[in-house]
């Protein structure tokens, strides 16, 4: 409903509005909020945060029970092994093995254990037969093993004052401080104090206890006060929420800490909320959260925007930046996590080196179960971090290249022919695209792996008609399976053993789409085995070599469950309770589809195509998410581009929103705005709800359908740019777009800017339109000395840390190149990205303000795992003054398929360079020089036309047809 | 549709071009070309863009795969200008002209031996995909992109086509067929209307005969009887009395029933305001996401209910008045029944005493002539306004004379206004649009349904359009017949024959059927093709609401090829 989104000014149409609210606005859009839970509602951050306080109140961080006794500091090997002691008020003591591992690439990893936990040392309650350890799984899940190794020449001195300084990393110049008592850690690069944990000394492990029954004094109904010495245990044990009793039989596990960082003003990260892509703070202080941000992976359809709220991924990665430096903070932990974020400024006279004010951020991780494991990550720049991040958790697949096309989804498609028809009617109305989708109802009853035999009678023949064009379909599979005799996945899901368990240790059943329902435990290895032997083409039927998966209700999601997913006491492979892993859950089960996809034919080997709606540290690495269940409104389309921002910064940039919004339907105006900036998604799908209307971009006619048409052409035209991006995501970790602040790490004033963003390495810079009836809009250009040019007519603007208004009108995408890149495109538009395989590249070439330019492109068959064996291109374009236009190949090495691809691709050519900014000095001059390597020739001229540009926009020169190789080295002169 | 629309200009200037167009320009045709565009192609060293002469090029730059001519005649044969259109992102380098960006040429030129010639567009040409439905000679993928190889299938496809539509043509031979007969029942049904109308005007008539007649005679009845009335005196005092006892017994037996209804009322309202609250609950916390149909329909249904005008809300004012009605009568309220039951006549009609009572006093002889000319002078006096008439309604006794002269002039006013406007009905429908030869009539109030899942559908031709659900549950209406209308389409028809084709089609606009909820009113738009019988091919919802109906029915069937949808046989006449 638009109403409650609407502001109205000014007193009286506030209480108008909220009376009108009352009596007429069913929150029909708007999350429920009763089945999330605050803070106030967590028992574990109910108590970390009254700790945090106590702690705060006392004023003395120094009074943490938690010390090291250097009687048990040990080094080996570049690790760091210790005992924690925690001495209670009662003066109880818990002991809590440290390690801290020091990493060849600079990284440090602290773990914390719990002794009696880990010897299994405790009773469990109500007779579970869970696990007793704290879980220690994650890292299986999110880390790839790379990354790990670690550095046996750190430095380790120990003195008498009680700290214990490690200097490692490259050339030793990071350094830790341990102090033992209190314990705490601050970490340093380069000299400058960058990261403290336990600095307010708010961490908290909380120890294993038995529940003693206290006596019930008779005719006293009322509990007696608490001692000072007692502790509250009002949330230790079993715990109700929304009439879901968590049986709890382990009691309080959580853990917490603080980790400050100085000098920051800005963290990014922790996806995913729909919140600024800058942080916001979460306790006091004016327009401040008054919730921790939240991660616990649930639907939240309808979500709210500004919120901290939990959505439907979790990865619990911190990028903070400041001018010169970043650091990251990954808190390696599977359980419900909130984190707290202040900020403090200092004021000039402290002892920071005499520098004015600044400001640190303190954060304060909580955790409901787990080990404490925590990276700390130190870089110059946010693309070091991104590849340390990566180098742990891996990169991003690189997918195939249709699923950088255009997808079109709708829940849903009624029929194979309803299918066909739209397949056909994008090509009658000539509109590229690459995938169509099918929602739930393409099963016969919400039975995965059974069509609907009544409304797809045929989808043999469906696929086939898509394959023509190269066009692919999307199915949607889901992990709950319908609870129902004779249905033979559900039998073998029962009869292997291979559901999720209740607490008890039976089957858990829920409620999802199909009512009653089981869950695949994808954390057990037979499990996926199983999953895998489901999909072969001659299993599933009706599905071949283009059909493709999509992976929704992962989180998991249970209709009517507590926080609408599973009981945290229910039971997983190996017996660890669902609370210790539920944000991983959804990765395992992308995992396991993605394993799956790999074996549907024998000598078949193409890289699977998987979206998921739930993920963790890693989904990265097996395909494409999104941000789920949005709304038709111009405010989602807003808050759309710092979530996918968000993505790429927290190392899973293959994301997008649905285009057009889920629920409700969008004007024309919004939807036509909406595809312009989808079409610079990562993933760009559009995507509706059953009960919108119909709006396939040919369904609006004039204007709006030939607009939208070009935006997608846009995309199509670029696409040899974006997959070059997806292949630097996917060997360096760097986001797809990438935000003003990390494409400027210097130019503090676009730390916050989170409505702008730049496609990979290549200089575009987009700004999409996201308020209706706006015909321009400003854009922040960073002082660099560049100029930016008009995609479309190469208006000149110049970059001096400074917002420009550009123009706007509806047909007009606001995108700039700035100055210095070369940006390769494809400009046939074709049906579908697979028919433009063969289509020759035109390069644009944008001087920069020193006559150089720079770009590169990567190629490769975009289906097969070929290209890890050489079958690809990669070039780089290096413009220079004197030298002219070169490609180089920046493949270091070649594989044993890398002549045969060269072959294939051999009649690939360059049709067309564009020079943008092109000097006064070529006015006249007819023709360039050509040279490319092995031709028989020695040179051949192409011939050059210069046009004078004028009226604020710039000069531009066109070298028609050089016909030089896409896979040749070559070099262009133009004097 | 700027390509569309210039290929159907194209395949007109072709008809009158090829039969000018010597047979042996073909050979020299840069490939891709159309035979009506060989004309621009028949320089040997330069060419000039087809739009722009000024502009050209050398020869050797014709079909070199790149884009020379700003409106992409140089590249007849290949992909190179398939850029131009202004459905892709303008740069200026690439399209220099902004405005107006149209490609000169339809598309690249299949020749077909063995069926019929054909463009296709040209970003299909050289990408990889062989396009034999329009290019059965594969002639679009010449440069083998990445080894594709496209076989040239015209004899096979061109046989199949003509098979087809020798098939096809005996469909619309039956369809014709069909139609003639529809025609003719129709000419029938408009033949009987016409004959109706005559019918109904010679009945009119005579029905204004009738009612003239049966007012004269009421009329004289009516005059002799008052003049009676006067003879036989005025009611018997007390019989009134009688009366309004009986009046006062009902009139509180209503007023106890009435208090009853109302608190019964009361309660009721209650209840229903409980399940509103309750059906507001549920609208608002249910969960859409979960589309569990029993509760969406729920949802819905309540949401058609909200929307609805209620009929009988109470106002306050309205229960006042109840309250006033509800208290006992006596002096201050209601009636006086006192009054009523104690008194007689006497009071009333004391004038008229007076002038009967003086001629009581004259002899005998004078009495008659004294009482004719009272009466005459009392008629008059009634006539004139003077006097009240009590003869008919302060009465309860008429006589049976007048009343049944009056039922007699009433049926006969009846009889013609209904007569009049069975009249009118028939004229209009006359008059009203029934399509090219009146054919609808032939089809009207015709029924015809269609299973389409969760819903059976129902066209009622010039009646109603419905959505019957099968899991229960009311029909809705989806619209009633308003109007002819005529859309052009472009889609396209399967191997039965199925489908709306190309072309200007006939609509049947239906509006104003069931309102939806934060919505219109439910409307329906049916498109008409050519089809033996009347079929529902398929339904659509385009718009919330607004549906879309796709029918085959013979009533609009043409003798030519009117439906054929192929862009390989709007070639056929070339």
């Amino acid at each position: 409903m638009a109403c409650f989104r609407t502001r109205p000014a000014g007193w009286f149409s506030i209480i108008l509005f909220i009376s009108l609210f009352t009596l007429f606005c069913h929150p029909a859009g708007s999350v429920k909020h009763k089945d999330f839970k605050t803070c106030e509602q967590s028992g574990f951050c109910t108590r970390n945060r009254r700790l945090a306080d106590s702690v705060t109140a006392q004023g003395d961080p120094y009074l943490s029970p938690y010390h090291i006794d250097p009687r048990t500091l040990k080094v080996t090997n570049g690790q760091l092994e210790a005992i924690v002691t925690k001495t209670t008020l009662t003066k109880e003591t818990f002991t809590f093995p440290l390690l801290i591992s020091f990493l060849d690439s600079g990284v440090a990893r602290v773990t914390l254990n719990e002794d009696k936990r880990q010897r299994g040392q405790i009773d469990l309650r109500h007779g579970s037969t869970a696990r007793k350890e704290r879980y220690n799984g994650a890292a299986a899940w999110a880390l790839t093993g790379d990354g790990l190794k670690t550095n046996a020449n750190i430095k380790v001195a120990t003195d008498e004052q009680g700290f214990s300084k490690v200097a490692y990393g490259p050339d030793n110049r990071y350094e830790a401080t341990i102090r033992h008592n209190p314990f705490g850690i601050e970490f340093r690069k380069d000299g400058q104090k960058r990261v403290k944990l336990n600095d307010r000394g708010f961490l908290n492990m909380e120890h294993w206890r038995p529940k003693i029954e206290k006596p019930q004094v008779e005719g006293q109904d009322a509990q007696a006060p608490l001692t000072s010495l007692e502790e509250d245990e009002g949330t230790w044990w079993d715990e109700t929420f929304n009439g879901n009793t968590d049986s709890k039989p382990r009691g309080p596990e959580s853990m917490a800490m603080d980790i400050t960082l100085f000098g920051y003003e800005h963290v990014y990260g922790l996806a995913e909320h729909a919140s600024p892509l800058s942080l916001k703070q979460t306790r006091g202080g004016e327009g401040s959260y008054d919730q921790p941000y939240r991660m616990f992976n649930s639907d939240v359809f309808e979500y709210d925007l500004d919120s901290p709220m939990t959505l439907y991924g979790s990865i619990p990665f911190m990028q903070a930046h400041q001018k010169g430096c970043t650091t990251g903070i990954f808190w390696l932990n599977g359980a419900e996590t909130w984190v707290d974020v202040t900020k403090s400024k200092s004021t000039a006279n402290s002892l920071t080196m005499g520098l004015g004010g600044h400001v640190d951020t303190q954060t304060h991780w909580m955790s409901e179960s787990g080990l404490l494991d925590v990276f700390v990550m130190m870089a110059s720049e946010p693309a070091d971090l991104s590849r340390l991040y990566g180098e742990l958790t891996g990169y991003s697949q690189l997918p195939q290249s249709f699923a950088i096309g255009y997808h079109q989804s709708r829940w849903n498609y009624v029929s194979d022919e309803d299918v066909k028809d739209v397949d056909r009617k994008f090509d009658k109305h000539d509109i590229p695209y690459d995938v169509i989708w099918l929602d739930l109802e393409w099963t016969n009853g919400k039975r995965w792996f059974q069509w609907d035999e009544h409304s797809f009678p045929d989808p043999i023949s469906m696929n086939k008609q898509l394959d023509e064009s190269h066009r692919k379909l999307v199915i949607l599979t889901d992990p709950h399976i319908k609870s129902e005799g004779g249905y033979n996945i559900d039998d073998e899901l029962k009869s292997q053993n291979l559901a999720v368990k209740n607490k008890n240790g039976n089957d858990y059943d829920g409620w999802c789409w199909p009512g009653s329902s089981h869950w695949i435990d994808s954390f057990s290895p037979a499990a996926r085995t199983w999953w895998k032997s489901l999909f072969p083409y001659d299993k599933f039927k009706g599905t071949m070599s283009n059909v493709w998966l999509w992976n929704d209700m992962n989180e998991p999601s249970v209709f009517g469950g507590p926080d609408m997913t599973m009981p945290r006491d229910n039971l997983h492979h190996d017996k660890w309770e669902h609370r210790d892993l539920h944000n991983i859950y959804g990765l395992t089960f992308h995992n396991a589809t993605y394993h799956a996809l790999l074996e549907r034919k024998k000598g078949e080997i193409l890289r699977p195509f998987v979206l998921t709606r739930s993920f963790y540290a890693g989904s990265q690495r097996l395909g494409a998410m999104w941000t789920g269940d949005n709304l038709a409104e111009w405010s989602h389309l807003q808050a759309s581009i710092p979530m996918t921002l968000n993505q790429g910064v927290s190392g899973f940039p293959f994301a997008g929103a649905d285009v057009g919004g889920f629920f409700g339907n969008p004007s024309k105006e919004l939807q036509t705005r909406w595809y312009q900036a989808g079409a610079f998604y990562p993933f760009f799908r559009a995507h509706a709800h059953i009960d919108t209307r119909r709006r396939e971009p040919y369904l609006l006619g004039e204007p709006y359908t030939p607009i939208m048409a070009q935006a997608i052409k846009l995309r199509y035209q670029l696409l040899p740019a974006w997959y070059t991006a997806f292949h630097e995501a996917s060997v360096d970790g760097s986001p797809i777009v990438r935000a003003q602040y990390y494409v400027h790490p210097s130019d503090e004033k676009g730390f916050a800017v989170d409505d702008q963003f730049y496609v990979g390495s290549t200089g575009l810079l987009v700004k999409p339109v996201t308020a209706e009836g706006s015909t321009n809009v400003d854009i922040y250009l960073a002082p660099d000395g560049e100029n930016y040019y008009d995609y479309f007519d190469y208006t000149i603007h110049a970059g001096v840390g400074k917002t420009v208004q550009i123009d706007a009108p509806l047909e007009k995408i606001p995108l700039l190149m700035q100055g210095g890149h070369i940006i390769p495109r494809k400009d046939r538009p074709r049906r579908s990205s697979g028919l433009m395989k063969w289509d020759p590249y035109t390069l644009i070439v944008v001087l920069g303000k020193d006559g150089k330019a720079k770009g590169s492109l990567y190629v490769d068959d975009g289906e097969t795992f070929d290209f890890q064996q050489g079958a690809f291109i990669h070039r780089q374009f290096v413009f220079e003054p004197e030298d002219g236009l070169r490609s180089v190949d920046l493949a270091a090495r070649k594989g044993p398929k890398t002549a045969d691809y060269l072959k294939v691709m051999k009649d690939v050519r360059v049709e067309r360079i564009i020079v943008v900014n092109a000097p006064g000095s070529w006015e006249g001059q007819q023709s360039v020089r050509v040279v490319e390597e092995g031709a028989k020739s020695g040179s051949t001229n192409a011939p050059l036309s210069w046009h004078a540009g004028g009226d604020g926009k710039a000069a531009w020169a066109v070298i028609r047809d050089p016909r030089v190789g896409i896979g040749r080295d070559w070099r262009i002169v133009f004097s | 549709m700027t390509v569309s629309a210039a290929l159907l200009l194209l395949s007109l200037t072709a008809v009158v071009r090829c039969a000018a167009d010597p047979r042996s320009s073909e050979s020299t045709r840069p490939r891709g070309v159309g035979p009506e565009f060989a004309k621009f192609y028949k320089s040997p060293t330069e060419f000039s863009c087809i739009s722009s002469p000024l502009h050209k090029i050398p020869i050797s730059q014709l079909n070199d795969d790149y884009c020379d001519c700003p409106d992409g005649s140089d590249e007849p044969g290949t992909s190179a200008c398939s850029h131009i259109s202004l459905l892709s992102p303008n740069t200026s380098s690439v399209n220099p002209l902004t405005d107006n960006i149209t490609l000169a040429l339809p598309g690249f030129y299949c020749k077909n031996k063995g069926h019929i010639p054909s463009y296709v567009p040209f970003n299909s040409v050289n990408d990889g995909k062989c396009d034999h439905t329009h290019c059965c000679d594969g002639s679009d993928e010449w440069q083998h992109v990445g080894g594709t190889t496209c076989p040239d299938k015209c004899k096979e496809i061109g046989k199949e086509w003509r098979k087809k539509d020798d098939v096809r043509k005996k469909a619309l031979g039956l369809a014709m067929k069909r139609k003639k007969e529809l025609v003719a029942e129709a000419a029938n049904l408009r033949h009987l209307a016409m004959s109706r109308v005559d019918e109904l005007e010679i009945k009119l008539k005579s029905a204004e005969e009738k009612l003239k007649e049966t007012e004269k005679v009421l009329e004289e009845t009516e005059k002799s009887e008052k003049s009676k009335m006067v003879r036989g005196g005025v009611g018997k005092a007390g019989r009134a009395g009688i009366l309004a006892g009986l009046a006062k017994a009902r009139i509180e037996e209503l007023r106890t029933n009435l208090v009853e209804v109302r608190k019964q009322r009361d309660a009721l309202s209650g209840q229903l305001k409980e399940l509103e609250t309750t059906l507001s609950a549920l609208k608002e916390e249910y969960n859409p996401n979960f589309n569990d149909e029993g509760a969406k329909r729920a949802v819905r249904a309540w949401e058609d209910y909200a929307a609805r005008d209620k009929q009988g809300v109470w106002e306050a004012a309205k229960d006042r008045d109840l309250d006033e009605i509800s208290k006992p009568d006596d002096e201050s309220n209601g009636i006086n029944w006192v009054e009523w039951e104690s008194g007689d006549d006497s009071t009333t009609g004391e004038a008229e005493s007076i002038l009967y009572g003086l001629s009581a006093y004259a002899p005998p002889s004078l009495r008659v002539w004294l009482d004719s000319k009272i009466t005459s002078f009392r008629t008059l006096l009634i006539e004139s306004g003077i006097l009240a008439d009590n003869s008919g309604s302060s009465s309860s006794v008429e006589s049976p004379a007048v009343t049944t002269a009056r039922s007699k002039r009433d049926s006969a006013k009846t009889s013609l206004t209904n007569t009049q406007s069975d009249l009118n009905n028939a004229k209009s429908d006359l008059e009203r649009d029934y399509g090219a030869d009146d054919v609808f009539r032939a089809l009207k109030d015709k029924c015809i349904t269609k299973d389409s899942g969760e819903y059976i559908y129902e066209l009622c031709f010039l009646g109603s359009t419905k959505q019957k659900p099968k899991k229960g549950g009311g029909d809705t209406n989806m619209g009633n017949f308003v109007s002819i209308a005529s859309e052009y389409v472009d889609s396209d028809v399967d191997a039965e024959g199925k489908g709306l084709g190309v072309g200007e089609r006939v609509v049947l606009k239906y509006e104003n059927g069931q309102h939806c909820w934060n919505g219109p009113t439910r409307s329906t738009v049916v498109l008409l093709a050519c089809s033996a019988q009347e079929e529902i091919w398929r339904i659509s919802e385009s718009e919330k609401c607004v549906y879309r109906m796709e029918v085959g029915t013979a009533a609009v069937c043409e003798p030519d090829d009117g439906k054929e949808t192929k862009r390989t046989a709007e070639k056929d006449e070339l």
